[in-house]
């Protein structure tokens, strides 16, 4: 079942573009990415699943239901935390926590200190006098105190130590296991390689594509450096796939992508010293998806 | 009733200072009358014999200044104005405000929806001005009976305080419109008051000039004179249909835009 479905969703601001034709699926108890540098369209997509702006043109849905006229329903189910959080100034952090469990009709109390512990945070702080580390803490307790079926997050873990990311994921983790469904926004590609499933990755407000980390990974290139006992000619390597090819003395490098037992086999014939091979890092194949639209 | 609470709450310390204030000025207003009462119908001489603009900016006019009631009756004038500029900052800032702290991002993702999230703070900012008013009517009748010596103005005074409280519903709806249709959260409020200025300064300019008098309908600050009140002893059904009409037509651009329009974050 598909938690959420959005369907050629654009939103122009007047003229300027916002997003254009977004279309992507977010499955029930996955943990899915959504990635893109500033300014691709990240927070005006989420801003739009959450009706805060309406689309130009093109729908969505969550939960089966329509984002705009079952908005106060979907509303129930989903926990969002936005990338920077703003809260009333003059409230302590125990106040406002009590003030955004009274919108859901059941009792969160128990569930707020649990989560405040984990996180490590003061309620009886007043919000004007948090760091803005705190305050993302205080965004994350808002964002999961009534259990929430569907978590958004955009870029949460701006602000937060590493300690505290690497809790915050821990978390997530044990969120998703209990069956919530995550869309997770981010410009880094660590943190979504790390927590997600599958991956949108989004550019100028398009999607360029939609994928299975693992897929996305394997379909890509791999880094070869062959160090060879006596000196080759660099031609043996010059196959289909290959490219990049570079020799420096006895040691050839280059970039492969295709099946991999036909490069093995290249390279079984040869008497080689040493042999490194690298995995791409998202961040490559990322730059590898941006440059290709260029 | 949550959001109701959480505005009530955010409100209570402006709405102190408001009533505060309105205490003040009734008392002082009313205390100047003490020195007035002595001087009697030659006061009334006084403000007769002054140029007809120096009267209409002092708010005089036909008003009978040796009674309390009437001396009250140009006190009024200033209540209202300020219980008008408290009811369009409180309807401008009530909704705008969400959006200018960007709490709108922690509010609209509750399952509330805006026609709600609108109800709550309406019937918050109802109940602010709604005490406001009872402020000012109960220091009113104090101050006011306290000079009139055994005469009831008590009917007179609430009079006065109901039409006062149409003005202010009339200001908060200009307000909460205004925050409505901008999306400049910043300026609604400043735009909410500068245009209750220029109503104000039209109203003033009626009364300097006859020939604006064809003006008079389109600034509510002329609604509720009270020369009109005490002499007649109640209100142009005129104004009070225009009042409703402006209530209501106003009361929806709030709603409907507010709907309809993206949040600006």
């Amino acid at each position: 079942m598909n938690v959420i479905e959005i369907k050629n969703l654009t939103k122009m601001y007047g003229k300027a573009r916002g997003i254009e034709n977004v279309s992507f699926n977010v499955e029930e108890g996955e943990i899915f990415g959504f990635i893109g540098p500033n300014g691709a369209g990240k927070s005006t997509t989420i801003r739009t699943l959450l009706s805060l702006i309406y689309p130009t043109s093109g729908s969505a849905a969550i939960f089966g239901k329509d984002i705009i006229t079952a908005a106060p329903e979907i509303k129930k189910d989903i926990g969002y935390l936005p990338s920077e959080v703003f809260y009333y100034d003059n409230m302590k952090v125990i106040d406002l926590l009590k003030y955004s469990a009274s919108f859901y009709k059941k009792d969160c109390t128990k569930r707020i200190r649990e989560l405040a512990e984990i996180m490590e945070l003061d309620l009886t702080k007043k919000i004007d006098d948090l760091s803005l580390g705190n305050k993302k803490k205080v965004g994350i307790v808002q964002g999961l105190l009534h259990e929430p079926k569907l978590i958004i997050l955009d870029e949460p873990t701006s602000g937060l130590d590493p300690l505290m990311q690497q809790k915050f994921f821990d978390l997530l983790e044990k969120e998703n296991k209990k069956g919530a469904t995550i869309l997770f926004s981010s410009h880094i590609l660590s943190e979504v390689q790390r927590l997600c499933d599958r991956v949108a990755i989004i550019k100028d407000g398009r999607i360029v594509t939609v994928e299975k980390i693992s897929t996305l990974k394997e379909n890509t290139y791999k880094k070869f450096k062959v160090e060879t006992k006596s000196e080759i000619g660099m031609e043996h390597f010059n196959v289909e796939g290959v490219n990049q090819l570079e020799k420096d003395g006895s040691t050839i490098s280059f970039l492969f992508r295709g099946n991999i037992n036909s490069i093995m086999k290249k390279i079984a014939e040869i008497e080689i010293a040493n042999i490194w091979v690298e995995e791409p890092d998202l961040e490559e194949i990322f730059m590898h998806y941006y440059e290709r639209e260029d | 009733m949550n959001i109701f609470k959480r505005e009530m709450k955010a409100n209570r310390k402006s709405l102190m200072i408001w009533s505060i204030g309105v205490i003040f000025m009734v008392a002082s207003g009313m205390g100047k009358y003490s020195s007035l009462e002595g001087s009697g119908q030659s006061m009334n001489a006084l403000m007769a014999d002054m140029p007809k603009s120096m009267q209409a900016i002092m708010g005089t006019g036909s008003l009978d200044l040796s009674s309390p009631i009437g001396y009250f009756g140009v006190l009024f004038l200033y209540l209202a104005v300020m219980a008008a500029i408290d009811a369009a900052m409180l309807g401008a800032n009530i909704i705008s405000k969400e959006e200018r702290d960007k709490t709108v991002e922690f509010l609209l993702v509750k399952p509330i929806s805006r026609t709600s999230m609108i109800n709550s703070k309406l019937l918050a900012a109802l109940v602010n001005i709604l005490i406001f008013n009872l402020v000012t009517f109960a220091s009113s009748v104090a101050m006011v009976g306290k000079y009139a010596e055994g005469d009831d103005v008590t009917g007179e005074v609430t009079t006065l305080m109901i039409g006062m409280f149409i003005l202010q519903l009339i200001f908060l709806v200009i307000g909460t419109a205004i925050a409505a249709f901008y999306k400049n959260a910043k300026k609604a409020t400043s735009l909410a008051t500068g245009i209750l200025l220029f109503l104000f300064i039209l109203s003033i300019a009626i009364d300097l000039n006859e020939k604006l008098d064809g003006l008079k309908y389109f600034t509510p600050f002329k609604y509720y004179d009270a020369k009109y009140i005490l002499n007649e002893g109640g209100f142009d059904s005129l104004y009070l249909g225009l009042s409703a009409l402006l209530i209501l037509t106003l009361s929806i651009v709030t709603y409907v835009f507010y709907r309809k329009r993206d949040m600006n974050i």
